[in-house]
């Protein structure tokens, strides 16, 4: 089996590199035949895009999507500086 | 001196796919803010089709935006294109420069751009060996040598910098320390406490933390929008002037 830390490591670098994602933000841990992917996005497209490319980029192996959307709020309170 | 309200973001990463939807989170700005300042990434991939969305999504708003550009707007070799659109659109672009608006009377100085990495005092990289490190490292010297340039000559009542690449460590809190030296440069921060700002705004960090402060004092801000999760961050500058 290959090493846990380069497929994580592959994983990383085509979700940067992808076109259809581009995402430098996303955490990727490999436990076994499990990857998990975590951070945060701005819609559901992006979150389904890059969990196909780390399916391509780990074939065989079972990825869990645990990006969550990112909630943008109204602006709160002002700091006074 | 009157207050000056700074709204700020950064990492906004528009496209296509969310158009229309920031800028709803924009209605009512100009009773939160004088101005708005947007520190990069701007899009997600650099193209222009994003650069036109950016455009849109920032254009005639009530209040002056001020932006510079930050890495993934570099992606698709179009940043001359993005930003001649930004300007078009009415938006003030920097690039290692600076700008100065009139608010309500009170005169705003912003000098800064992309910025860069390097790494931070003691565990950064040096013009040293192989011609690729060096070109990294003078990359961000000769920015950090603009900028303080920029401040040199920047004549306002209140100063900020703006940037996408993180001048301090404090405000990277939460992101690997493996990469600090991809997320900012301490040269960044000694430009500007060489040459005085009240703010320093950046981006870039999306698993930092918002509040540090520069070696000299200056207080240094992340507004990457994952980290302040609201649609912008309000900072009042108060009457006193430049740090």
């Amino acid at each position: 089996m290959e090493t846990p830390q380069y497929v994580a490591a592959r994983i990383q670098r085509a979700l940067a590199e992808d076109e259809r994602t581009n995402e430098l933000g996303i955490r990727v841990d490999v436990r076994g035949d499990q990857v998990f992917l975590r951070g945060q996005v701005s819609c559901e497209e992006r979150r389904h895009g890059i969990e196909d490319v780390a399916r391509e980029a780990a074939p065989g192996l079972t990825v869990h999507n645990e990006i969550r959307l990112l909630e943008v709020r109204a602006p709160g309170e002002e700091e006074h500086l | 001196m009157k207050a000056l309200r700074v709204a700020a973001v950064a990492d906004i990463h528009l496209g296509e796919d969310i158009r229309g939807h920031y800028r709803k989170k924009l209605e009512g700005i100009e009773h939160r803010a004088e101005v708005l300042l947007v520190g990069g990434d701007l899009t997600r991939h650099g193209t222009r089709e994003e650069g036109r969305v950016v455009a849109d999504e920032l254009c005639d708003l009530p209040i002056p935006v001020i932006a510079v550009l930050g890495n993934h707007d570099y992606h698709s070799d179009a940043e001359e294109e993005i930003t001649a659109m930004l300007r078009d659109a009415g938006i003030i672009v920097l690039d290692d420069d600076a700008a100065v608006v009139s608010l309500d009377g009170v005169r705003l100085g912003v000098a800064g751009g992309k910025g860069f990495g390097g790494g931070f005092a003691g565990k950064c990289a040096s013009e040293f060996g192989e011609p690729e490190t060096k070109a990294f490292v003078r990359h961000t010297k000769e920015i950090a040598e603009r900028w303080r340039h920029a401040l040199k000559d920047l004549d306002a009542d209140h100063r900020v910098v703006l940037s996408h690449y993180s001048p301090v460590k404090d405000t990277l809190a939460g992101e690997p320390p493996e990469i600090y030296p991809f997320l900012g440069s301490y040269l960044l921060a000694e430009a500007a406490d060489a040459e005085g700002a009240d703010l320093i705004v950046h981006g870039h960090a999306h698993l930092g933390t918002e509040k540090g402060m520069t070696p000299g004092g200056i207080r240094v801000r992340n507004v990457a929008l994952p980290v302040i999760e609201h649609a912008y961050a309000v900072y009042c500058l108060d009457g006193e002037g430049v740090h």
